[in-house]
């Protein structure tokens, strides 16, 4: 293999395939980066057998097509610190020699035939659409996926396309986010897959322009998704999702509107005071107020009052403001809205026309006082 | 320095308090070396001795072949805890009428601050003087007590005159007591501390005292600092009422090494129903067990999980119990104990959960019956608190006898009686 490629190229992609090239493997071959080079473009190849990407460089001088696999880490190293404009890479017996003016490198190399195969996009898949509105949607709803260990099922974001809409669900078990886009259906089968955060958030970081298209492909067990210039490969999560449709309030009996700064400023004063643990601060109407109450054993308590506009019996309901606080941090308003039932039951925050954020209340169980 | 500081503080502790009560309600036993404990035969300890058994060196703790050894006409009874709650519960009563700052660290003693009394009741030192006077006459019982400006002062005051003592410690003489004391006697100095103390040439607190401040810190780290702070009667300890409780458990050791699993697990499920009652009671629940295991050899080992969400229920700590043992090397056991930590009052906010469930999707099942079982309990508990706490049991336990402990006490978690054995060091 011998190319001559642009230096910046050549560290974004292996900046990118560093995302996913783990940092110690059972299997050494996948600390490496693949480098192919083809007739006219490189592409680079990592994996960790869960998120695979290939990132490609177009406009490269190609005098000898052929693949060299080389360390990963060690590689995006030296390149970041290089200060030519190009960048030469050459194979010769078993070495890969990277020079950029008068400096160079001569790294190890790896029998490309021991570096697994990887899938390659074929077509432009099931869904196509404009890369800043799927960026939007990861973003609206990959923050309440799980992170806990245990939760195999919740530790990605349900994918489904039905009657030409996409929609993308993350829960915790405790908040849960869902927002919707309509989709050209006429090539999207209905489908239903639990996407890896990490393959998600993998997606998000080699969407570049975002009014590039992308274009999305659902498998048996794995999804692609391609840009102009990278194609990653996630493999879904093999898990029941819970069945959020259920927890969605759809009838509330309580709604309340507030101004979406204001709320967010009140909110995080009254939370200042609350503990580390059980965090909780309670909302409470009374008819277009609404006081906003933390207490801590540790730290005291705050109140804070503001204007709002709120249908209902006066009422009251708790919440952790963290929980809170991450969905407004999406919401695509100047106004937010609040519906709720019961102090017991799950409060909707609706943060834009196709988005809803379903947080679970925090409760104070009186039922068992100690003797 | 603690001499800007009231005399307010009263530790009251009671004399061989179980002994003593055997005696006081069986006469004849009056002048004989008494002893409260577990046989012999079982691996039993003593669990108090009288003041005549100690003059033969016999104390609490000890072994009871080897007490016997000691003393070979050694008075031996089997404990009644349900006699000695009742007085013990007569005696803090009696605390109460002077303070409402009371901290019972176990059954038969306790810490008082008569701090906001003294215009009812006279000053530290009256107070004193008449709390042990009211037990006396109103139990028959001797205390010893302490009146010192500091928890710890007062607690090695009621120790210093014991039996039947009264020892004040002024503000003004607490160097004059300290000084000359072996570093042993300071709280938090262990026979290692005490030993690595001895190489720095540290015998007596003075000693400890004399030492640079940051030298100790850089030698003991954080217990260090609270050993030097003491030895210059620095405690700011307050005297807690609502003393937090850390954790629950319930250990035993075993008249016999036992090896079969099958008959450990029962153990460890009667452990489990009596740990979660507790906690029930107690209106507690925690989300981390700790199984500890000790071999024939004395080696021991704790297993530890921590759950997403705390509980109170005794199959739910069964099944975590019974995940812990199995990582537990298959040899015989001569001790096995269950400890729930990372207590948690049930009224406290509780963050609730979308799915009904803490874990959703393949736990639904598990968990519906979890809530089914949370509610059952709660009848349950009202049952055995009325008939007593082996009217309901699970099947699996039904004929068995109670586990008793080695001073003889019934599966009674955290009470006083208990004697934890000597350990020689862990290992996890």
């Amino acid at each position: 293999m011998k190319v001559i490629c642009d230096r910046e190229k050549l560290r974004e992609g292996l900046s990118i395939a560093n995302n996913v090239v783990p940092a110690k493997s059972t299997r050494p071959v996948l600390e490496n980066v693949c480098l192919v080079a083809t007739d006219d473009a490189l592409e680079l190849v990592g994996t960790d057998l869960e998120v695979s990407v290939r990132f490609r460089i177009e406009d490269v001088e190609v005098t000898d097509p052929g693949p060299a696999v080389i360390p990963a880490r060690v590689t995006l190293d030296f390149v970041r610190d290089l200060s030519g404009e190009t960048v030469t890479l050459e194979t010769k017996e078993g070495k890969c020699q990277i020079t950029s003016g008068a400096d160079s490198c001569e790294l190890v190399t790896i029998d490309p035939d021991e570096f697994p195969v990887i899938s390659r996009f074929s077509g432009d898949g099931n869904v196509t659409m404009q890369g800043g509105s799927f960026t939007k949607l990861v973003t609206q709803t990959s923050f309440a996926a799980a992170r806990e260990p245990g939760r195999y099922a919740m530790h990605g974001v349900l994918t489904e396309i039905d009657n030409d809409i996409l929609r993308l669900v993350a829960t915790d078990g405790r908040r849960l986010a869902l927002t919707t886009t309509p989709v050209d259906g006429s090539k999207a089968p209905e489908t239903s897959a639990i996407i890896p955060t990490k393959g998600m958030q993998m997606f998000c970081r080699v969407i570049s322009d975002p009014l590039d298209q992308i274009h999305l492909s659902f498998g048996e067990n794995q999804v692609g998704l391609k840009t102009r210039g990278a194609e990653i490969f996630a493999r879904l999560i093999d898990g029941d999702f819970p069945r959020y449709a259920a927890v969605v309030p759809t009838e509330t009996s309580n709604a309340l509107e507030a101004d979406r700064e204001m709320f967010s400023k009140k909110l995080r004063l009254v939370a200042n005071v609350t503990g580390d643990e059980a965090r909780a601060v309670r909302l409470k109407t009374k008819k277009n107020e609404l006081e906003l109450f933390g207490q801590s054993v540790g730290r005291g308590l705050a109140t804070a009052h503001m204007e709002v506009d709120f249908k209902g019996e006066d009422a009251e309901i708790a919440f952790n403001p963290d929980f809170v606080l991450d969905g407004l941090k999406h919401c695509e308003n100047d106004t937010i809205r609040l519906e709720f039932n019961e102090r017991n039951s799950p409060g909707k925050f609706c943060l834009g026309e196709n988005y809803v954020y379903v947080v679970m209340p925090i409760t104070i169980d009186a039922s068992t006082p100690p003797t | 320095m603690a001499s800007d500081q009231s005399l307010t503080i009263l530790h009251v502790d009671m004399d061989a308090f179980y002994a003593s009560v055997e005696i006081r309600d069986n006469p004849s036993l009056e002048g004989l070396p008494v002893c409260v404990g577990g046989p012999a035969s079982s691996r039993g300890v003593i669990a108090a001795a009288s003041y005549a058994a100690r003059k033969f060196g016999v104390h609490s703790a000890m072994p009871t072949a080897q007490a016997r050894r000691l003393c070979p006409n050694l008075v031996l009874l089997p404990p009644d805890f349900d006699r000695y709650t009742a007085v013990s519960r007569k005696v803090m009563s009696i605390f109460r009428r002077y303070t409402p700052i009371v901290e019972p660290l176990s059954l038969d003693e306790a810490f008082l601050d008569i701090a906001g009394s003294e215009r009812l009741f006279g000053d530290a030192v009256d107070v004193g003087r008449q709390v042990k006077a009211d037990i006396l006459r109103e139990t028959g019982l001797v205390a010893s007590v302490g009146v010192a400006p500091t928890k710890f002062l007062a607690k090695l005051a009621s120790d210093l005159d014991k039996p039947d003592g009264f020892r004040v410690i002024q503000p003004g003489e607490v160097r004059e007591v300290l000084d000359p004391l072996p570093v042993r006697k300071i709280f938090g100095v262990g026979p290692r501390t005490a030993k690595r103390l001895e190489q720095l040439g540290v015998r007596t607190v003075r000693d400890l005292a004399d030492l640079v401040r940051e030298d100790v810190a850089r030698r003991f780290g954080a217990s260090g600092l609270w050993i030097h702070d003491l030895a210059h009667g620095i405690d700011p300890r307050r005297v807690s009422s609502r003393r937090e409780e850390k954790s629950h458990g319930m250990e035993r050791t075993f008249p016999n090494d036992i090896a079969d699993r099958e008959e450990l697990r029962t153990l460890l499920l009667s452990f489990c129903e009596e740990v979660a009652f507790t906690l029930r009671d107690k209106g507690l629940r925690g989300r981390t067990v700790t199984l500890k295991a000790r071999f024939s050899n004395f080696k021991t080992v704790t297993r530890t999980k921590t759950l997403d969400f705390a509980t109170n229920l005794g199959p739910r700590l069964f099944t975590v119990a019974q995940e812990l043992l199995d990582r537990v090397e298959r040899r015989p056991l001569r001790l096995l104990g269950i400890q729930v930590s990372k207590l948690e009052d049930v009224r406290q906010p509780a963050q609730g959960t979308l799915f009904g469930t803490p874990e959703p999707s393949s736990r639904d099942d598990w968990m519906e019956s979890n809530q089914k079982l949370e509610a059952a309990t709660e009848s349950l508990d009202k049952l055995r608190k009325r008939f007593g706490k082996s009217a309901v049991r699970p099947a699996s336990l039904l004929y068995r006898d109670e586990v008793r402990g080695r001073d003889g006490s019934s599966g009674q978690p955290g009470v006083a009686g208990r004697v934890p054995e000597e350990d020689p060091g862990e290992d996890s």
